[in-house]
Order: C-alpha cells, then structure tokens, then sequence
C-alpha cells in the first residue's frame, strides 16, 4: 500500500516539477510533495507506525524516492536561477567596438630609442657610458685626438666657433679624451650624443646629429678583436648575422684606421640603389687607437692598446625605419615622431 | 682624384688587372674608389679622313661634305662646323659608334644622308675646344688618331687621400698597383736627363722654412702652341684643362709625380734673380685666373726684383705668363710648406690643383725630378727646345727620416693575425720602404721620401701598410681576453630614460630641437643674449645662440603642430647651454626637461593635467605660487618644490604669446632641472612604514577661506593642529557660490584619526577634532561642523 503510495508521489511530483513554470510554482509543489506537512511527510509518519520486519524494504524506496525528488527539484531550481541570469545578462550587452577615452601613450623619438638599445647592448658588454659637454674647447675636440691646428683633418670637419674661444664638438671622441683621463686603463666605454658640423642642410646634410663613440683599452687589444667585436654588435643591432669588411680609412685618431663597411641588408650584397650597386654600405669609422692619443691621455701606448670607433646613431636611426630625410629628425613635426 | 687606369697601366708595365678589379683592390687596400668610368670608348672606331668636298645646303649652316676615310669609296656626312675645308684631315666617327652617350648613326639631315660625323676636340674628349672641327696633322686618311685609346678612369675619394701626398699623382698610385698585383712599378724619371753646369738664373730663399726647397730650370728657344692630342687627351681624363704645350707638361708632371711645377716667361721678368719671399705689405698680385689679390705679409711669394709673380704654390701671375711670343721660360719646381700653402689658399679662398697637393706636404726629392721629367716631356711636345745652362737648386738641410725598429711580434700582436717576416719584408719593399734587419724577428724600417713628410713616422703606421695590404679580410675575428667586470653605473643616464618611459606612457611624444637659438626667441623667452654663447659661424641667420632655454624650441612645437592637432602633448629633454656673467665666463650644460599641453579649447583643467603628471613624476612634489615670468601667464605660474628644492616652473603660456603666432587656445608648459631632479631623486633614504594595526576614526571638515588663499596653507594648518596622530588627510572639494558670500569659498576635508599602538577612544578623537576647529576658529578661519 505504502509502497504504491510512494511510486505515485514520485510520478506526480516530477510531472509537477517538470511542468512548474516559475520559481514560485516549482516551490508549491516541493511543499506539496516535501514539506513539513507534505504527502512524504505523512507517509514517513505511517512508515513509523509500521513493524519493524516490513519497514526495511519500505525504508529504501522513502529514501530512494525523497532524494530522487530533492534532486529535481534542486535541478530544476538551478535551472530557474540560470535562466534568470541569463536573461539579466542579455540586457547588458555593451558595444566592444566603441573607442575608449583617455590619454594614449605618446612616443620616444627614434634616435632615443636606437640609442636606448644600444646603451643596453654596450652595458651588457662590459662597457660604461660616459657623456662629455656639447661645448667642447679644442684641445679636447682636436689636438689630444692627435689633429694638431694645423692638420688639414680639421680642414674635413666644418666646426661650428663660439664667442668664448671654444668649439661645438663635432665628434663624440673627445669624450674618449675625458674617458682616458677620469678612469684610465683598462677602459670600455661608450659616449653617445649630439654632434654639429657647420654644413647646409638638406635631405641627407643635417648641421646637429647624434654619434656614438666606443673605446676599449686593454694589454693587448687588436685589429682581429675589433673585427670580433663590430661584428658581434652590428649582428645585435640589426638582428642577424652581420657581414663586415674593413678597408683602410684616414682619420688622425686611429692608427691603423679603418672604414667598416656592412653587407648591405636591402639586397643582400648583389647590389641595389641603397648600397650604389656595391653589395656594401659605409656604416662607421673606427681603428686602433692611435699611440700620440694614448700618450696625450698619460696612458703608455708600450703598455696599452685599443681600439675606437664611431657609430652614427643618426644614420642608423634612418636604416632602421627607412627615414629618407634626415630633417625630420629634429623638425618637430608630431605627424612624424607619432609614428615611433 | 681622378685616374687613368692606361697611366697606371704604363707605370706599372705588364699590368693585367682589369680596371673593375683594380678599382676594388685600391678600396680594400689603398684609398676610397667613388667610380669607375670609361673614357674614350670611341677611339677604337675613330679614323682620320680627308676631307674631298665641301658643298652648301639650302638653310645655310650645314654643309654637304665627301670625305675619303681609308675605304673604297668615298663616304658623305652632313657638317656644320665653320672650319670644314676641302683637303683638311678631320676625325670621322663612323656610324655605329657612342659618343658622349649617344649613338652616332646614319642620320638624313636636310634631306642628305649622313654617315658618321665629323668631330670636334671636345666631342671626342680630348681637349675643351668646341670651336670647330679637330685638324689632324701628318697623317693618312684611315689610319686611327695616334696614342688616343679607350681608357677608365678610377675616381678615388679625396678625403682618403689627405695623409697621402703620393696618392696625388698617378706613380704614387701606380706604386699601390704594383704592390697589391705584385708587378713592378717603372719610374718615369730619368735623373741623368738633368743638364749640369752653372744655372743662368739666381735663387734667394728669403724664408727657408717657408720653402724647403726651390729648383728652376730655364729653356730657350721655345714654341708655344697645342700640345699633341694624346697630351692633350690624358690631362682632359683626368679632369685638367688642355692648355699649350708648356703648360700642359706642368700639369702632366703635376697629376703624375705629383710636383705642381711653374713656367714663367724669361723675357719677362725684372733681373736676373728669383726671390722667395714673404709679401710686402700693400703688394698686389694679378693672378693667371684674371682675379687680382691683395697679399697678406703671411703670404709666401715669388718675386722678381721687381714685384711678386706668383703666390707661392698657389697661383702665378699674369705679368709673367707665357704667351704664344714666348721663346725662354723659367721653369719653376718647388716645394712650400704644407701649412702655409694651405694658410694662403685659405686666406684667399683659392683652391688651385696646385695648392691641394702642396697643402699635403709634398716630397721634396720631387723639385729635380720634376725638372727632369718635364725636360723629357718638353723634348717631345715642344721639338727645338733647348736646356740653358745647369739647374738652379737652393735646398735647406731636411731631417732625414729616422729608421723605425719593427719587431715582427708586435705587427703579430697588433693585427691579430700571423704575418710571417719574409712577407712583411715584402709588403714594405714594395711600397719603397727601406727594410733591415738589425736583430733577429727586428726589422730597422726607413720611409721612403715621398711617405716621410707626415705619414709615416711610428712602428704603428708600418703596422697599417702591413696589414692593409695582407688585406683585412685575412684576418679571424677573435674575442677580446678581458677581464669581465661590472661598468660603473651611470646613474643620470637611467634617471633620464625613467623619465622619458614615463612621459611618454602620460602622452606625450619626444621631440628634438636645434641647439641653437637666435636673438628674438631669447629675447621672448626673458633671456638676456648677453649669458648666451653666440656662435660665430652660425649656419643661418636664425640660429646664432646657443640655447639657454629649451622653451623657444618647444614653443615652436607648438606653434607648427597647431595646424594639425587640436591638442597634442610634447616634450623635450636636453643641454641648456649658459654662459656666466663676467668675470667667470664660464659655461654650464644644465640638463633640462621640458613638456606642453597644448589644447585648442584650453582651459584652467590643463593646468591641473600637468600638474597631475608632475605629481607622477616626482611623488610629494608642491606647487608654490611665483611671480610670472614674462612668458608667463600672470595668474597661472608656480615654481615647482620637490624635496626641499626648486627644480623648475609650471605655467600657462602667456596668451599673448600664443596670440601673436595666430595660434588659438591654451599651452601649459613646464621646465624641470633634471640635474636637480635626479639628485634629489637619488639622495632618498627611503624606509617602510608598517601599516597601521589600529583602526582610525574618521570624520569630514570645511574650511571656509577667502577666494584666492592657496588651499595648501589650509591644509598645513589643519594638519598642524591635528599633530601626531593623523593618519590621512584628504582633499574632498572645494565649493565657492550661494550661500557663502562672494569672494569665499569652502573646503572640505576628510581626516582619519589614530594611534600607532592602540585604538583611540571616541573622546580621544574628539578632543581633537574640537582642538581643530577651535584652532582653525582663532586662526581667522569660519568651519563648516
């Protein structure tokens, strides 16, 4: 009897669970079914009425049949709550496209940030990164470079006079200069910064741009180590592996002194317009230092030798992003410096 | 410089490097090669022809002309030059053939078919003169032009050549060539083709320092005229203009030896004596370019005894210019020094191909051999000429060159690479050194002349010819061996790159500016002139100062980027440039930062924007309200206190500014010391605080103050009255309007109140929210409770 009673409140209490169509409707038949005073509630009442022996079948199917409808209901309950959520969610539906407010980033200028990596590159080596004034006074500029007054050297650089008797720099090598004379050998350093030559400006002419000296000192520094060394820097700097040749340069400071020249990248050494048809770009001036530079630097040539060499920042800032006028570098102009 | 790879070819007899290689050889070994041309392809095509018949065409300027080119039959172009004639010998250039990039071809040319053409001297390259057709002389028609053949010319970039007075004339080259192919180089001076006996002429060195050395030579029974069409050819190659025989073997010397040599007509000049002497002053000299020169005493002349004749080592006179009535020159072969040839050219803004390689410091051995090159040359060109008497040398005694000990380790050492002895012997024979050796792996290395004036002079330039010319690219790049270590820290560098990383994420774009600066942009910006370094030579008339600001550059920002952007954020860092007031004079780089916010419909909330971004640069920092500057706007300027110190100013451009550039709305701007800056920031001692472990009790207060008392001195009042127990004090809002009367405004704070070692009881914090207030009371302010 009981047991038929039980099947029948399982069949019917689903069928209502099932076809309840609120929370509120879904809850009448839970009391209906499992309240305190529900159809199981009473039932469970006459199931402790009965014998002991008969109440062991019985007892599994109440149990059985109460967690079976606790289940649905608790399922159907989620479901409810879900749909609810869903439906308030719906309505929250924002516009993703739409731009955002606010203040955007605003950029370093190109030449800052070639020189940033470039700093980086040169620490991670070793090497210290001093700064000389941009008023330089001649002894500094020329004559401990080994450019005496009246060395036609000083005829290839057009220098910008001043009206105390001094000079704008027009290389980042005197900081060499003051490199030498405040930490002495061994020496690694760098010395990036503006430069100024007196020349008209034009497309590929600017009267201020910006160098990167490097110096090493050491016992014994040579000609295979500068090679070593310009051409694991230019395969950092442009990010593969670097093709270099040198051939013999003049300049008064180095001895031997070298032009390196750079595989041209554009074309891979074939020849293009870049690099005049050559396969090769002239990239930086650079040699061993010259002994009269050590000695005037009270560094003894018999006990130390190395090398020094010149990186255009400006030129490499240009082969990096393809800029094709040099004034745009310094022209101020927000629709250029935008962009990097 | 320009070379001719066939003069090279003749200095270097057997040469058979071709003139693409050779040109890549001489980069990698010797000296920049900027190109690489062919000249005078045409010569291998170009015969002489006789000219048959000359007849008229209808418009009057060609003519119908037969000529006999060495073939079967007589062939006919079309000519227009004035001095076709019948039976002249002329050069044809058959059809087919390019010339001065063009195809010469069979052309109708008023209804006459031209074969070819004849040609001028300048059509073919070989002298300037385009004034009619080339006359040839003593040859048959057909046969090719005599010594005229297809050449190239290699042209090497002056600047490699500045410490190489040698690589200024085609032998020093030549020597280069010999070198690197292993040919053997031919000099072309035979010293016994110098006359001997007493010279006719008198030399007084007057300023031997001035003038190493000084040889003449005098020549009589001289014709002037053309020089052969090869002569004549080479110099055009090579970039010199064709002149008359006699000039024309000058130059020849010039661009082969390289000695700059001087005729003077004999006739001309005054006495019997050449004085090498410096310029009197208020001297004058009519120079060959038709310019006259006012001489400086610096300048070195060469004078008659009468009057200069030329300036030396740059330029000869007119008055003593040979002419076509010439028939006794004084040839002049000389050596200046380099420094003052370069002072007078200078001086007088003339560049001579003269003055270039004097100004190089040339060999002195050269002024004899010069001489008797040119006495070989002048035999040839002039037919007749005659030597008078013996040369005239006045020479001072040089320094020879002292040999230079080369231990082979040290060329080892130095390049990195193993040389082997026997090929550094080699290397530096062949280039003319003078090698012994004087102990063993020791060379004693004497420079030749022609490298001993500057070049060579160290154990380390021998190094260099080494190893150019085992070339550079023999050599293995190898890893330095160095001790590893740590650079010491450039602390300002990283303070700078902070600060650009963190403008930069607050908007703003870096922009670089000149350095310089000129009079009306300090002048706006309140700087006197007068503590600004002026530049000398300035570039343009628009930058004559050195910045002592960086405002007039980023002001100029503004102004051109207005047309493009509505608002847009900029900045700056860099060296100002000052110079102190006297007596010091001395001159400061101060490391500054710069930055505007510029927006067309500026208003007062810009300000606060920068200010926010101040805040985030430096953290505490306080505006303190300043006296404007003149650039300033008068009610929007503060100075900028951080840590204890002024590190700069921030300000609204002074409308007016803006306004006279026609440039709408507002720029708030600011400029920062970084130098300052960065040691403030550095010098922190900076220590944690615990957070607070006992609660804080909170409540709200409103000041109400006069309009324009700065709402900082309200909030240093209130948390000095609240002493050692605040725990926060902040800014709510500021509220001005009804009902508090006008000309006032309220403040509203929120304070937290607590101890660090327990928690405050409520009457605790109460008395001294009431300290507060009655503080606040007696010190004139009205609360709001």
């Amino acid at each position: 009897m009981l047991d038929e009673q039980l099947e029948e409140l399982r069949r019917a209490t689903l069928a209502g669970f099932a076809s309840a169509g609120s929370l509120e409707e879904l809850e009448e038949e839970r009391v209906q079914a499992l309240g305190r005073k529900g159809t199981l509630a009473q039932i469970s009442k006459e199931f402790g009425m009965m014998p002991a022996a008969d109440r062991a079948a019985l007892g599994k199917l109440l149990n059985a049949v109460k967690q079976d409808l606790e289940t649905a209901y608790e399922d159907k309950k989620r479901r409810f709550a879900q749909s609810e959520l869903e439906e308030r969610l719906a309505k929250e539906w924002i516009d993703v496209t739409l731009p955002a407010a606010g203040i955007r980033p605003g950029s370093l200028h190109p030449v800052t940030q070639v020189q940033n990596e470039i700093e980086d590159l040169f620490t991670s080596l070793g090497f210290a990164i001093l700064d000389g004034p941009e008023v330089e006074t001649e002894e500094h500029n020329f004559d401990a470079l080994n450019i005496p007054p009246s060395h036609p050297a000083r005829d290839m650089q057009d220098t910008f006079w001043l009206s105390n008797g001094h000079l704008l720099r027009t290389h980042t090598s005197p900081v060499q200069v003051r490199g030498m004379r405040q930490l002495g050998p061994p020496l690694r350093m760098i010395a990036p910064g503006r430069v100024f030559r007196n020349e008209e400006v034009d497309a590929s002419h600017e009267h201020t741009f910006y160098q990167l000296e490097g110096m090493m000192i050491d016992r014994e520094v040579s000609v295979a180590n500068l090679i070593y060394f310009m051409k694991t820097l230019l395969s950092s700097i442009f990010q593969r592996e670097a093709t270099i040749r040198l051939r013999p340069g003049y300049f008064p400071f180095v001895e031997p002194g070298f032009e390196l020249d750079i595989q041209c990248l554009i074309c891979g050494g074939v020849g293009c317009p870049v690099c005049k048809h050559s396969g090769w770009v002239e990239l930086l001036p650079c040699g061993l230092v010259h002994p009269n530079v050590l000695r005037l630097s009270d560094i003894d040539p018999d006990q130390w030798s190395g090398f020094a060499f010149g990186l255009g920042l400006t030129r490499l800032a240009m082969m990096r992003y393809g800029i094709d006028d040099i004034r745009q570098l310094q022209g101020g102009d927000l629709r250029f410096l935008n962009q990097f | 410089m320009k070379f001719s790879y066939n003069w090279i070819a003749e200095l270097v007899p057997g040469l058979s490097t071709s003139p693409s290689d050779l040109q890549r050889l001489i980069t990698m070994k010797t000296a920049e090669c900027e190109g690489i041309e062919p000249v005078g392809a045409h010569f291998k095509a170009v015969v002489a022809a006789r000219v048959l018949t000359v007849g008229p065409l209808p418009k009057g300027k060609n003519q119908r002309v037969t000529i006999d080119a060495g073939i079967d039959r007589p062939i006919t172009v079309v000519c227009g030059a004035p001095n076709v004639h019948s039976g002249m010998m002329a050069a044809w250039v058959p059809p087919g053939v390019w010339l001065n990039g063009k195809e010469i071809g069979k052309a109708i040319i008023e209804g006459v078919e031209s074969e070819g053409m004849l040609a001028s001297a300048a059509e073919l390259g070989i002298s300037r003169d385009q004034s009619g057709l080339l006359e040839l002389k003593s040859v048959e028609p057909g046969a090719p032009l005599e010594r005229l053949a297809p050449d190239w010319v290699i042209e090497i970039d002056n600047k490699s050549l500045t410490h190489r007075p040698d690589l200024w004339g085609h032998l020093g080259m030549a020597r280069e060539v010999a070198a690197i192919t292993g040919g053997a180089l031919s000099d072309p001076v035979k010293l016994d083709a110098l006359p001997s006996g007493d010279p006719p002429i008198s030399l007084q060195i007057v300023k031997p320092v001035l003038c190493p050395r000084y040889s003449a030579l005098v020549l009589e029974n001289v014709r002037v005229g053309p020089s052969p069409l090869w002569l004549q050819a080479r110099l055009e190659s090579v970039g010199l203009n064709p002149i008359n025989n006699v000039v024309d073997v000058t130059n020849y010397i010039l661009a082969e030896l390289p000695q700059p040599m001087h005729a003077f007509d004999a006739d001309e000049l005054v006495g019997g004596r050449i004085l090498v002497r410096t310029a009197i002053p208020g001297e004058r000299l009519a120079a060959l370019n038709g310019e006259s020169y006012d001489l400086d005493p610096a300048d070195l002349v060469i004078a008659d005894e009468a009057s200069p004749i030329a300036l030396a080592g740059v330029i000869g006179g007119s008055a003593s210019a040979i002419s076509e009535e010439t028939t006794r020159i004084v040839l002049e072969s000389a050596n200046f020094l380099a420094s003052s040839v370069r002072h007078t050219s200078a001086r007088h803004k003339l560049r001579t191909d003269a003055s270039i390689r004097f100004e190089k410091a040339l060999d002195p051995e050269n002024t004899v051999r010069g001489l008797a090159r040119a006495i070989e040359l002048l035999e040839q060109v002039c037919p007749g000429i005659r030597v008078v008497g013996g040369v005239a040398d006045e020479t001072f005694p040089r320094l020879l060159p002292d040999p230079i000990p080369l231990p082979v380790p040290l060329v080892v050492k130095k390049l990195g690479t193993p040389v082997s002895a026997e090929r550094i012997r080699g290397i530096l024979s062949a280039l003319g050194f003078d090698v012994q050796i004087t102990a063993p792996n020791v060379f004693s290395v004497t420079a030749p002349s022609w490298r001993a004036t500057k070049d060579i002079s160290l154990a380390d330039d021998l190094v260099e010819e080494v190893g150019r010319m085992v070339g550079y690219g023999e050599i293995t790049p190898a890893a330095p061996l160095v001790g590893a270590t740590v650079p010491p820290a450039n602390p300002m560098r990283a303070y700078l790159r902070q600060v650009r990383a963190q403008l930069a994420a607050q908007g703003f774009t870096e922009t670089y500016n000149y350095s310089f600066v000129n009079q009306a942009d300090l002048l706006r910006f309140g700087i006197d002139p007068e503590l600004c370094l002026a530049v000398l030579n300035p570039v343009a008339s628009e930058w004559t100062h050195m910045r002592a600001s960086l405002l007039p550059g980023l002001f100029n920002n503004i102004v051109a980027n207005v047309r493009n952007y509505n608002e847009f954020r900029l900045f700056e860092i860099g060296h100002e440039v000052h110079l102190a007031p006297r007596p010091s004079n001395e001159v400061s780089e101060p490391m500054h930062g710069v930055a505007a916010l510029y927006s067309a419909q500026g208003d007062e909330r810009d300000f606060f924007e920068l200010k926010r971004v101040v805040e985030c640069l430096f953290a505490g920092v306080r505006l303190v309200a300043a006296e404007a500057k003149i650039y300033e706007h008068p009610m929007r300027s503060a100075e900028i206190e951080w840590r204890g110190s002024k590190i700069g100013r921030l300000f609204e451009i002074h409308p007016k500014l803006l306004e006279q550039e026609g440039v709408p709305g507002r720029a708030v701007l600011f400029d920062i010391d970084l130098d300052k800056a960065q040691q403030l920031a550095a010098d922190r001692g900076f220590h944690y605080r615990p957070p607070r472990k006992y609660p804080t009790s909170g409540f709200d207060l409103s000041v109400i103050a006069g309009m324009r008392l700065p709402v900082s001195r309200i909030q240093d009042e209130l948390a000095s009255l609240a002493g050692p127990d605040l725990a926060l004090l902040d800014f709510v809002r500021q509220y001005a309007g009804p009902p508090l009367p006008e000309g006032s405004k309220s403040v509203s704070y929120h304070l937290e109140i607590g101890a660090l070692d327990r928690t405050m009881t409520a009457e605790e914090v109460s008395v001294i929210r009431n300290r507060m207030i009655q503080g606040m009371r007696d010190a004139g302010y009205e609360l709001r409770v």
